[in-house]
């Protein structure tokens, strides 16, 4: 019972530190129709600033600049390169990102080489929260899920709570209107994608130091991100909150499956069949678990197109 | 037109040396993948970040095919791209069902993932895609030719690359072709014409997969091996950057793009490690500045000689050049200095000798903490910008000037200059 917790508690946090950067991604998609194609570079560009500050600032605080850093080059990106092609449409928008994301992933790999870096979790964080049977469950995992439970939180209220999250709302929902009723749409725009970035680059910047830090991690993540908001359908913050805690749990206990398809339908007698056809039905369900979440959204693309909690076709 | 670059490309072994022979056979792949790619992307309007996934598809049904009936392979040599074709239609008639149920956005994040799945599950089924080795396989005497130089290999990839772009031109100007463009422009005002716009889309996306798999199986053709690497989303992202940079506006203009990214890339191969960067940076500045890529360039340049004469245009079209290569020398610079400083060699060689050591770039050795090596890049830079001002400036006043368009003043300004 207790591995199938600790899995269970993993994947919980998985899909939360999914969110972090889903979040950003999707409340950006909502508001200026832009999928940011370059959304999960800004986690990467968040773990590699962190790693570069740690060492003269400390832990802490390399975060915080990180994360600070990040909003800077997100609105930097909105400012000075997404608002000159939005006339050519949205198509263009995202190959523009997509071309973005491709450079950052190379100054990446120019300034720190193609492998992965040491960012590692501060010894400080490094000891046991609490123990699950035999099973020590590090404390630094939990600090990740309070960070992006918290980050929810801080939205959530900001969102429905407060003057500002009215005028985010109406840009969102009818950005003329709100233009014409006296607010800078534009500079309401530019703070999303700024701030989208910046949950992103926090997210990398705690995360990296757990998981590792390379150049790859972008693609790595990203490919799941994009899974997450088609999933959860896009634009819908709730739904993307869904799709990450669905997809995390799915991935984190599929690892932990140590059978085949063929020792399923055993169940069924249908065993020997499922060894003579081979390939897939006989590889452990563990060494399919990267695959499991893209599998899943073609299943929920069937038989709902517009995601869990999406509603625009 | 067609004809004298079908000559051109007939005459290339008798004119260019072994290596370069090779690089041009990637460069025919890279060109016909652009234009499947382009048929869907470009055409119909759905971008699509998974395409490598046809192309792997194509790839390895190719090889099975060479290696099947005990190695004798299952077609004869000269038709075995058939079996990449063959599968990547299959494989792009499913992928395609699922992947335009969307549009849109929606529609490039299934392709990726479709992608992703086909790249992550790859390296686990070692009996279709051999693992890390992949699997090799041997081109077989077919025809009274033996396929053993690299002269027969060019010119079957040759045979097959200008009988697909034909195909795939000839499609254009077809109902379906025609209907593709309707697609792009408004799938809604398609459907309430009482087209079936689903089915229109998975056809288009499997004639482009059929396509990329007969590309995959070229390069299979041509390396005698495959690898599940042709997965790699690498692939997928430069058939991407070499589709837009050459521009979709135009039938031939991905095709000439990625022909000409292919061979700088293999050009610059031994001179830099950056290269990747180099296609996203000119990706982007694409995107941003000319949206219609090369070919919009090229087609811009010919409007504008058409309006003002050749006389006009020529004194700023070479100041736009000098320019550009100003532009280019200095950003090179910078990026190939940071590249070597930044390097692992570089820091572990600085780290022993415990100071920064000059790098050796250009032929010369710059000592990077030294103000007399950032002038250099620096007055690239600025020269540029102002001979790009001054271009511009030009360029403006030219729009101003309504002389030119008098009939037969841009006549005159030729015969001046003592252009025919």
């Amino acid at each position: 019972m207790d591995p199938i917790v600790v899995s269970l508690l993993n994947g919980v946090i998985y899909g939360l530190l999914l969110f972090m950067v889903s979040a950003g991604l999707t409340l950006i998609f909502g508001m200026m129709g832009v999928l940011n194609f370059a959304h999960p570079s800004f986690y990467m560009l968040g773990a590699y600033f962190a790693y570069t500050l740690q060492p003269l600032v400390g832990f802490a605080l390399a975060v915080v600049l990180a994360t600070l850093l990040v909003g800077a080059v997100g609105i930097v990106i909105e400012r000075w390169f997404l608002r000159r092609v939005h006339r050519y449409g949205h198509a263009h928008e995202l190959l523009l990102t997509f071309g973005l994301s491709f450079i950052i992933a190379e100054a990446i790999k120019l300034f720190f080489g193609n492998y992965p870096v040491d960012y590692r979790i501060p010894k400080s964080l490094d000891f046991a929260a609490f123990a699950i049977g035999s099973q020590q469950y590090p404390v630094y995992r939990v600090l990740m899920g309070s960070i992006a439970i918290g980050m929810f939180g801080a939205i959530y209220l900001l969102m429905t709570r407060t003057r500002v999250g009215i005028v985010v709302r109406s840009a969102v929902y009818k950005p003329r209107m709100a233009e014409a009723l006296g607010h800078n749409v534009q500079l309401v725009f530019m703070g999303v994608f700024g701030i989208g970035a910046a949950l992103a680059g926090l997210a990398g910047a705690v995360a990296g130091a757990f998981y590792t830090t390379n150049p790859n991690m972008a693609l790595e993540l990203g490919v799941m991100v994009f899974v997450v908001v088609v999933v959860g359908g896009l634009g819908s913050l709730e739904g993307a909150m869904l799709a990450s805690l669905l997809i995390g749990i799915v991935t984190s206990l599929a690892v932990a499956v140590d059978r085949s398809l063929a020792d399923m339908l055993a169940i069924v007698g249908a065993r020997e069949w499922a060894e003579g056809v081979g390939g897939l039905m006989t590889l452990k369900v563990s060494s399919l678990a990267a695959t499991i979440p893209f599998a899943l959204m073609l299943l929920i693309l069937l038989v709902r197109p517009t995601g869990l909690l999406g509603d625009k076709s | 037109m067609v004809l004298a670059g079908t000559t051109v490309l007939v005459a290339l072994p008798a004119l260019l040396p072994g290596g370069l022979l090779n690089a041009s056979i990637q460069m025919l792949i890279a060109a016909l993948f652009a234009c499947a790619y382009s048929l869907l992307a470009g055409r119909a309007g759905m971008l699509s970040f998974g395409h490598a996934a046809y192309f792997g598809v194509g790839a390895f049904a190719t090889v099975h095919a060479m290696n099947a009936v005990g190695g004798a392979g299952l077609l004869p040599t000269p038709l075995l791209p058939l079996a990449g074709a063959v599968a990547g239609l299959g494989v792009g008639l499913v992928a395609g069902w699922f992947a335009t149920q969307r549009t849109g956005i929606t529609f490039a994040m299934i392709t990726l993932a479709i992608a992703e799945l086909l790249h992550a599950l790859a390296p686990q089924l070692k009996g279709w895609f051999g693992g890390e080795s992949g699997v090799s396989a041997m081109r077989m005497p077919a025809w009274g030719l033996t396929f053993g130089s690299t002269t027969e290999v060019y010119y079957l990839t040759l045979a097959w690359v200008l009988a697909s772009v034909g195909l795939l031109y000839f499609h254009t100007s077809t109902p379906m072709g025609r209907l593709a463009l309707a697609l792009r422009e408004n799938g809604h005002r398609l459907r309430f014409l009482g087209y079936d716009v689903h089915g229109l889309g998975v056809a288009i996306f499997a004639i482009s997969a059929m396509f990329s798999g007969i590309a995959g199986g070229l390069l299979v053709v041509s390396n005698e091996a495959a690898n599940y690497v042709v997965f790699d989303p690498g692939l997928s992202a430069s058939v991407v950057l070499n589709t837009f940079i050459g521009g979709v506006g135009s039938f031939m203009g991905p095709a000439f793009g990625a022909a000409l990214m292919t061979f700088f890339s293999y050009a610059v191969s031994d001179l830099t490690r950056s290269w990747l960067l180099y296609q996203g940076v000119l990706f982007v500045l694409v995107m941003m500045f000319m949206p219609s890529g090369v070919a919009g360039l090229i087609a811009a340049t010919g409007r504008l000689v058409g309006r003002h004469g050749y006389a006009a245009i020529a004194p700023v079209a070479v100041l736009v050049v000098i320019a550009a290569t100003l532009l280019s020398a200095g950003s090179a610079f910078v990026i190939e200095i940071l590249q070597h400083f930044f390097s692992q060699d570089y820091r572990s060689l600085a780290r022993m000798s415990g100071r920064g050591s000059a790098i050796l770039l250009f032929g010369h050795a710059w000592a990077p903490a030294a103000v007399s090596t950032w002038v250099w890049p620096a007055g690239l830079l600025a020269a540029g910008a102002a001979l790009a001002a001054v271009a511009r400036r030009r360029l403006a006043a030219l729009d101003r000037d309504p002389r030119p368009d008098k009939p037969g003043a841009a006549a005159q300004a030729d015969a001046e200059q003592g252009v025919p």
